[in-house]
């Protein structure tokens, strides 16, 4: 355990801190049998870390990314997400917080196929209730962030898997959340078109957000100043990465 | 997500899947389409009913052999007790009851008409007394009506309906001419002004004679039908029974015995009417509700098949912060605004089946002012019914497995 998770006395969340996990546990009923997805992990991560979740497939990185997300609720232990305790919030409140402290990037993006790219960058704003007016302005600027202000009006068919993904970036940006939180972002692109988005991680690190991407990729991984891996539901290490790499 | 969002996206749906949409709307369209050009038809023939009861006048009624009867068995029963009416039952009507303003009577015959090559069948041969005309008046359209004088001497002479007129006078004045009925030759005084037709029979397919001279020519042992015309319109219950006393006493029937005869008011022939219709129209929405309801089982099929099709919407709905009761909403208004689209369509198939029939057929139909707002509500109901399963399971469905899904 590294020295930064190391407040065993405290349970409340300090300032600063976008996650805290203690205890985290996820188990799964699978007929008569009981599988723990995850067993007690504890985590916290600052505003401003860049952080990688590792680990091989049925680590539990999966449960563990969607306990983070507010997807789903631990079976026990506590998770403060900016300080808010959400681990046995009900559905509709589970929903606020992923409205407003979350910003997903998935794997295969995810985007509405129907909608235009500024559309499916106004979807969180939606559900957030802003006005129309103000959705639009938002969705724009957060499409400028990711590059992609000239292509506003497309549909995901008229582009690239690198636009795409660059759209559900800018998707997940557009609430200005406390956390950004990718699951293989990378997984479908080529590996010229995976750096590209990488740097766009790097550069939004830079500017200030929080970011956790999930990754069972080494060189991705190694983006981040911080890799935790998961093993066999519990963290297995946590590394962090001082030297600066070339870009 | 407010309503408007959720009516875009709905909207977006229906229009991007609009081939299905429309076959899923079939039954919703048919059978608000059937009901409603039902309800027309049925709405014009009151409208027309009322409207011809309406002209027979105001504080009138008629006596005759047979009243109102609906079934078999009355039919039969009436047929073996009541007597034939007689015009001394209508003198004595007009002698003994002073609320009676006016009395008049009629008999009828149906005969084939010839004149030289013209032929005209199945005419209704009314004997009637003139005073029928100040309760039923006749619309000349040449000459003049019957008079008393004709019926005083029982005069050879026919007042035509128009039918009469074209087929046996298509290029002759018929004024002055004669026309020939069991061999009596009689002269034409009049004409009368085109009725039109009403469920396909024409109503204009007649002559008037004197009744004295109707008796002559096809016997005294037809029953004769009364019309009675009360001083006081309002007063018209009372004046039938001052008629019903006459007619009982001549009948000498006991305080305990039944009517041997019918009295029909236009109040009475038009509740009889509605109460038929108002049956006919509950079968049909009876049938067409059964349509209705697979209508909407269709909906809610189809909009099963939507959730599966979406799940992975769903999810990243969720995943952005869609509250279960916003994934609700979205797709109860969907299945709303399906239904509501075919109830539209099934109400302009139904205006535009009520124009088509009342311009190209005899059945008068009209269409109803209340049919647009009712069918709406009904949509809506059927679409919030038929919506809320679907609605509930896209809500109930597990982000992750969701997102997870193909």
């Amino acid at each position: 355990m590294n020295a930064t998770n190391d407040t065993p006395d405290t349970t409340q969340p300090a300032a600063g801190e976008v996650i805290r996990a203690t205890g985290l546990t996820r188990t799964f009923e699978m007929g008569s049998t009981t599988v723990h997805a995850l067993r007690g992990v504890d985590l916290t991560i600052q505003r401003g870390e860049y952080v990688a979740i590792m680990g091989p497939s049925g680590s539990g990185k999966s449960t563990l990314m969607n306990l983070i997300g507010c997807l789903d609720t631990p079976s026990a232990g506590e998770y403060w997400l900016n300080g808010q305790p959400v681990a046995s919030l009900p559905e509709h409140e589970l929903a606020r917080i992923r409205n407003r402290e979350i910003g997903f990037v998935f794997q295969t993006f995810n985007l509405l196929p129907r909608a235009s790219a500024q559309r499916n960058v106004e979807l969180p704003l939606i559900y957030g209730s802003v006005p129309p007016a103000e959705r639009r302005q938002r969705a724009i600027e957060a499409l400028r962030q990711v590059d992609l202000a000239d292509r506003m009006d497309h549909r995901p068919n008229q582009l690239s898997g690198g636009q795409r993904q660059r759209v559900s970036i800018a998707r997940a940006l557009v609430t200005n959340p406390a956390l950004l939180l990718a699951d293989e972002p990378t997984g479908n692109l080529d590996s010229k078109t995976s750096n590209e988005i990488m740097v766009l991680f790097d550069k939004l690190h830079q500017q200030g957000h929080t970011i956790v991407v999930v990754t069972h990729e080494r060189e991705i991984a190694e983006h981040a100043r911080r890799i935790v891996t998961i093993r066999d539901g519990a963290i297995a290490s946590d590394e962090r990465i001082a030297e600066v790499r070339a870009p | 997500m407010n309503v408007v969002e959720s009516t875009r996206l709905a909207l977006e749906s229906i229009w991007a899947n609009r081939l299905r949409s429309f076959l899923t709307l079939l039954g919703v369209i048919m059978g608000i389409a059937s009901i409603i050009a039902t309800a027309a038809v049925i709405n014009g023939l009151n409208l027309y009913v009322s409207e011809k009861l309406s002209n027979l006048g105001k504080g009138v009624f008629t006596v005759q052999r047979f009243g109102l009867i609906t079934n078999r068995q009355d039919f039969l029963d009436a047929a073996r007790r009541n007597k034939r009416l007689l015009p001394s039952d209508a003198r004595a009507i007009a002698e003994r009851c002073p609320s009676a303003d006016v009395v008049a009577w009629e008999q009828h015959a149906t005969r084939d008409l010839k004149r030289g090559d013209n032929e005209i069948r199945d005419t209704d041969i009314g004997g009637i007394t003139p005073a029928i005309l100040e309760i039923e008046p006749y619309e000349v359209e040449q000459g003049r009506m019957l008079m008393q004088h004709e019926q005083d001497r029982a005069a050879p002479v026919a007042f035509l309906g128009s039918d009469v007129v074209e087929r046996l006078f298509p290029a002759v004045d018929p004024i002055g001419k004669e026309i020939r009925v069991r061999g009596q030759a009689l002269q034409v005084v009049g004409t009368a002004r085109k009725k039109g037709s009403f469920l396909g029979f024409s109503q204009d397919n007649y002559i008037k004679i004197p009744f004295s001279l109707h008796r002559k020519l096809f016997g005294t042992t037809r029953s004769v039908n009364i019309s009675v015309k009360a001083v006081d319109a309002g007063q018209l219950a009372a004046t039938m029974d001052e008629v019903r006393a006459v007619m009982r006493a001549r009948h000498h029937l006991r305080p305990a015995d039944l009517d041997d005869f019918g009295m029909l008011t236009a109040e009475g022939i038009n509740d009889l009417w509605r109460s038929l219709t108002q049956t006919i129209f509950s079968v049909a929405l009876f049938v067409v509700g059964i349509s209705l309801v697979v209508g909407g089982i269709v909906i809610m099929n189809i909009m099963l098949v939507s959730v599966v099709e979406r799940t992975r919407e769903i999810g990243v709905r969720k995943a952005v912060g869609a509250r279960q009761r916003d994934i609700v909403q979205q797709f109860l208004i969907e299945s709303v605004l399906l239904s509501c689209l075919g109830g539209a369509i099934g109400v302009a198939i139904a205006f535009g089946a009520s124009e088509l029939l009342s311009a190209y057929t005899p059945l008068p139909a009209r269409f109803p002012a209340w049919a647009p707002p009712t069918s709406f509500l009904i949509c809506t109901a059927i679409g919030v019914f038929f919506g809320i399963h679907p609605a509930r399971r896209a809500a109930a469905l597990d982000p992750i497995e969701a997102l997870r899904s193909e």
